[in-house]
């Protein structure tokens, strides 16, 4: 065997674990000292003022399982997951579709919807504050205008987690927009050409072809909204100026709960991260479960065969 | 925490200083230990405590030293930055400012703090200033810096509508010495205020009450002892009389202080008063811009009250603890508290700066040229209750907060059904 | 250009020949869409934009101006530049941490595409033991709740001596689990097998066949990641305060400042949200341009 042979040989045997290896060398440095550190805290009685009072097994987790404001908070975070995610999703395959189209001041609109993503959560808040306020809010405004109640926003537990939800679509559709955009860019246009030749009209050529081609992408984003959703937390703190989730933890979600116990009312750091595992393990099970629902759906019938278009 | 009782205060921004010339002269510190050794001194503070002429004063009087300012905007990032790093055991700076609302954490980890005290401090602060940060065997964890005493900010246009006298002096007579006095004129107000309520917001008049109490959630006050919810009949009576006071009598205007709703209520007058620590002025009139009639009585119901202020804290991580203390000491005493003052309006805590006539002469035009200088320096010694607060107190006050906040400004919940959850809610704490 | 060069190279002519007529058939093809589309668009576009414009107004305005109305009149007042130098002497470093936010945002996002896409190619494309539990793994780390990782970070940044650098927000945002998914999930997708096997036949080495095959192919979704992982380290605030703090500050660090007294000038703040936002528009103007050509360059597919 040559040298070229043998490192070609070499080559193909390590590079895989080469490439991937500077990810899991930087998580061995900041990720997974963390992540123990986090566990060992939950099975101690741990204060963040005074620090650790001793080892007390799974204490902590039966605590906080037997707290009702925390199967509130899980109950909260769902509602405001489902209520963002499902609707932000859809919207933003469509106003990708529209992007991929072939535009007039393409970088113009592409960017425009980027923009809320950019902004500063101080301009956010302030100008959700002005729209969601429960007396001299815009929205309310409008509702008593029209001879209508005006919505408690701050104070009914379903209208909160409407107001906190809009917050979430308004900064992260375009986001997600882009993503898919950048997915459908990638698909070529013979197979789409292919399906209007067939007689497709736009919408079947759309459902048929580009939606199974974007699989990939459209398990990429259900999983990481669906983490990202169930981690929620910028937005409903800032929802008011409390931070707290409202007088009744109206909408309190899991990430505020656990915050509120290690750093606001109890400083007991062993229940917070209790609370991070347990929600460590219902963003696992879920994520899992929409994978599995994801790839159902979009696997089903009509995926073109790539393989024939190839050749 | 973002609650507005955690908000307490460094900075009276607003308060407009009408100093004309500087008459105080700049004594040089003759405390510092020989040394010239060349250090560094950072230094964490938030909001604004009026430091940043005074340190380039400190390097000049001291060549050898240079410090490093560090700043937060609020007090919720410096103190999440603050016991972050305290857990962490490493990372604080030489000095760190505190707020009066984690001074009971802060007294819990006093073996991680410097021992301040010292005959060069003896008696400079007011009394319940440095008892409040004095442990139970006598170790002082902070200097004091500013405090955040209370008097009754009013509307005289709207108590002139409501046949009420508008005069400061005469209000302050006519509010009497009481919380049910204040809450009986409150009833006249809103008799022919034509739906202008008396006050902003119940948690607000709790705030003020529960700091008159000695002792409210803990049965000692050397260690906390916890006080169950249903069994603390004070703390009770007061949830009750407020609330009867808010929604029965209507005198509450439901808000929640600090959101949009409040905000705006300024400029609606939507209550004609307010109690009102020193800091809150600058609050008031930036909310209140373009409106005139707010004054201030030099009273407040129930005896004197404080809300907010704050301390220097040394933490022993760090390198050069003496040094850091003789910084944070002469930054306390009461010349540079009276120019921090000057600067950026940080009322002092300290005994002979209550008397200087730098502070006795301050007016402020936007409170009706009110001598605020002098009816806040009354305000500050009218305060004669030092509140035990353990450990636990700001989950407790969460508690009660929450309960009033259901009741006052989302109006979900009866006084009763309300006071039922917080009593389970206070059981959750344990 | 670039692209089908590299696949003529690589995969030979038949492929490079594809390449550019399909992108013929692309610049010439399908038709342009009419004005119900731009309707749409341009009600989801003002709807993103508001915000912007509300910070914009409130920072031509007056602290009081806004007290007496917070809902401003559309037009714009005159105290922009007033207030804007407010801010630039208000203190608070400004250009410096301007500098040290081009800075940590430029790394991060050059250092994030470059292994993302190393990683992304590896899990797409090549076939190795424990290749899906290692991806599941990448994947699990996203769902760990990073509230409570600050305390032990701190630690782990003290013990490494680089508490108030730099490099002490650089480092941990250096490769992300979000990116090496998006690429992998990219990848997978829109390169070929085939040009991978052109590449090896050519006896092209492994770097080599993903620096010529892979990284042309990934254009689009790098010129995507670098894009959000440039605003992501522009706009974090947390981490940075915490480890850095306003000494050597990174804009949102510095810029929070404004906000220190107790009654909020929101003519000030906004003005400083405008300041920042600004190089992020400059940004997508210029990038924007770039990634729009790049996606129709990147799309090399067979």
């Amino acid at each position: 065997m040559s040298w070229r042979q043998r490192f070609s040989r070499w080559d193909v045997k390590t590079a895989p674990y080469l490439y991937i290896a500077p990810f899991f060398l930087l998580f061995a440095l900041v990720g997974l000292f963390p992540l123990l550190y986090t566990g060992w805290v939950a099975l101690n009685k741990w204060s963040l003022i005074t620090g650790n009072q001793g080892f007390i097994g799974l204490a902590n987790f039966q605590y906080v399982l037997a707290q009702p404001r925390f199967w509130d908070a899980v109950t909260n975070t769902f509602s405001i997951f489902l209520l963002s995610s499902v609707p932000q999703i859809f919207l933003a395959l469509g106003i990708a579709a529209v992007l991929n189209a072939n535009l007039r001041a393409k970088t113009f609109w592409r960017m425009g919807v980027l923009v809320p993503y950019v902004v500063a959560p101080v301009a956010v808040s302030l100008v959700f504050g002005q729209l969601f306020a429960d007396e001299s809010g815009v929205f309310n405004a409008v509702l008593t205008s029209v001879g209508l109640d005006p919505i408690g926003w701050h104070s009914d537990r379903f209208w909160s987690h409407i107001a906190i939800a809009t917050m979430v679509n308004f900064r992260w559709t375009g986001y997600n927009t882009l993503i898919f955009l950048a997915a459908m860019q990638a698909i070529p246009r013979d197979v789409t050409e292919a399906a209007v030749v067939d007689g497709a009209n736009r919408w079947q050529t759309f459902f048929n072809v580009t939606v199974p081609m974007l699989r990939p992408t459209i398990i990429f984003v259900v999983i990481t909204s669906t983490i990202g959703g169930l981690q929620i937390f910028d937005e409903p703190r800032l929802f008011d100026n409390f931070s707290l989730g409202g007088p009744d933890r109206e909408w309190m979600t899991v990430t505020m709960y656990l915050y509120e116990l290690g750093w606001n009312s109890q400083r007991n750091l062993g229940r917070s991260a209790a609370v991070a595992w347990l929600l460590f393990v219902i963003i696992v099970v879920f994520a899992l479960i929409n994978y599995v629902i994801t790839r159902r759906i979009a696997d089903s019938d009509h995926r073109p065969n790539r393989k024939a278009l190839v050749k | 925490m973002r609650s507005p009782l955690m908000r307490g205060a460094a900075a009276l921004a607003g308060l407009t200083l009408l100093v004309t010339g500087c008459s105080s002269n700049a004594a040089p510190s003759a405390s510092s230990p020989a040394s010239d050794e060349k250090i560094t001194l950072t230094v964490a503070t938030f909001n604004e405590f009026g430091y940043d002429d005074l340190f380039a004063e400190y390097t000049k009087l001291h060549p050898n030293i240079t410090i490093t300012p560090k700043k937060a905007a609020t007090s919720n990032e410096a103190r999440e930055n603050y016991f972050s790093k305290l857990a962490a055991g490493s990372g604080l700076s030489d000095i760190e400012a505190i707020e009066v609302d984690w001074l009971p954490d802060v007294m819990q980890t006093s073996d991680k703090l410097m021992d301040l005290t010292g005959d060069d401090v003896k008696g400079r602060w007011l009394d319940w200033k440095a008892g409040a940060a004095t442990t139970a065997d006598g170790k002082l964890v902070g200097f004091g810096t500013d405090i955040g005493p209370e008097g009754v900010c009013y509307r005289s246009d709207l108590f002139k509508k409501a046949g009420l006298p508008t005069d400061r002096a005469e209000v302050a007579k006519l509010l009497g010495t009481t919380w049910a006095d204040y809450f009986n004129v409150g009833k006249q107000f809103v008799a022919k205020s034509n739906g202008v309520a008396w006050f902003d917001s119940a948690d607000a008049i709790m705030q003020g009450q529960i700091n008159q109490l000695p002792n409210a959630f803990s049965s000692s006050d050397t260690e906390e002892v916890l006080i169950p919810m249903d069994q603390n009949q004070p703390v009770k009576d007061m949830y009750t009389s407020i609330l009867k006071a808010s929604v029965d009598d209507k005198l509450s205007a439901h808000l929640q202080q600090w959101q949009p709703d409040w905000t705006s209520a300024f400029q609606k007058g939507k209550f004609a008063t307010m109690l009102c620590p020193g800091w809150m002025l600058g609050v008031i009139e930036g909310n209140a811009k373009g409106v005139e009639g707010w004054d201030i009585a030099n009273t407040f119901p129930g005896g004197g009250g404080n809300w907010g202020g704050s301390y220097l804290t040394v933490p022993a991580q760090g390198a050069h603890q003496q040094a850091a203390r003789d910084l944070a000491a002469w930054l306390t005493a009461p010349d540079q508290q009276i120019k921090a003052f000057k600067a950026k309006g940080t009322f002092p805590s300290q005994v002979e700066a209550l008397n200087s006539p730098d502070l006795l002469g301050v007016t402020n035009k936007f409170f009706n040229n009110a001598p605020t200088g002098q009816i806040l320096a009354d305000r500050a010694k009218a305060v004669t209750v030092n509140p035990f607060k353990g450990p636990q107190y700001f989950a407790v006050r969460q508690v009660l907060s929450d309960a009033m906040n259901r009741v006052d400004v989302t109006k979900k919940q009866t006084a009763e059904v309300s006071w039922a959850q917080a009593v389970k809610e206070f059981g959750a704490l344990s | 250009m670039t692209s089908v060069a590299t696949a003529h190279q690589l995969a030979g002519r038949g492929a490079g020949r594809a390449a550019a007529r399909r992108r013929q058939r692309m610049e010439g093809g399908t038709r342009r869409p009419g004005w119900v589309t731009y309707t749409l668009l341009a009600v989801v576009v003002l709807i993103s934009v508001t915000p912007l414009y509300y910070a914009f107004l409130l920072s031509t305005s007056t602290a009081g101006d806004i007290a007496r109305n917070p809902v401003p009149s559309p037009i714009p007042q005159e105290h922009f530049f007033e207030n804007v130098a407010r801010v630039l002497n208000s203190g608070i470093g400004f250009w410096t941490a301007l500098g040290n936010s081009v800075i940590v945002s430029v790394a991060t996002a050059v250092s994030v595409v470059f292994f993302s896409t190393l990683a992304g190619y590896s899990f797409a494309k090549l076939r190795f033991r424990g290749r899906n539990w290692m991806l599941a793994f990448v994947i699990g780390t996203m769902a760990v709740p990073t509230q409570l990782g600050v305390i032990p970070l701190i630690i782990v940044m003290s013990n490494l001596g680089w508490t108030g650098k730099l490099i002490a927000v650089i480092v941990p945002a250096m490769v992300t689990a979000f990116g090496v998914f998006w690429m992998t999930q990219y990848l997978s997708e829109a390169l070929p097998y085939e040009l991978i096997e052109a590449a090896r036949v050519d006896g092209c080495s492994m770097i080599r066949t993903f620096w010529h095959v892979a990284l042309p192919a990934a254009r689009p979704a790098a010129a995507m990641l670098a894009l959000f992982t440039f605003v992501g380290s522009w706009t974090n605030f947390f981490w940075p305060f915490i480890v850095l703090g306003s000494s050597n500050p990174t804009l949102p660090v510095a810029l929070q400042l404004l906000q220190s007294s107790h009654f909020k000038d929101m003519s000030l703040i906004m003005a400083g949200v405008v300041l920042a936002t600004l190089p992020l528009l400059a940004l997508f103007a210029f990038a924007g341009r770039h990634l729009v050509s790049g996606i129709m360059q990147g799309a090399v597919k067979g």
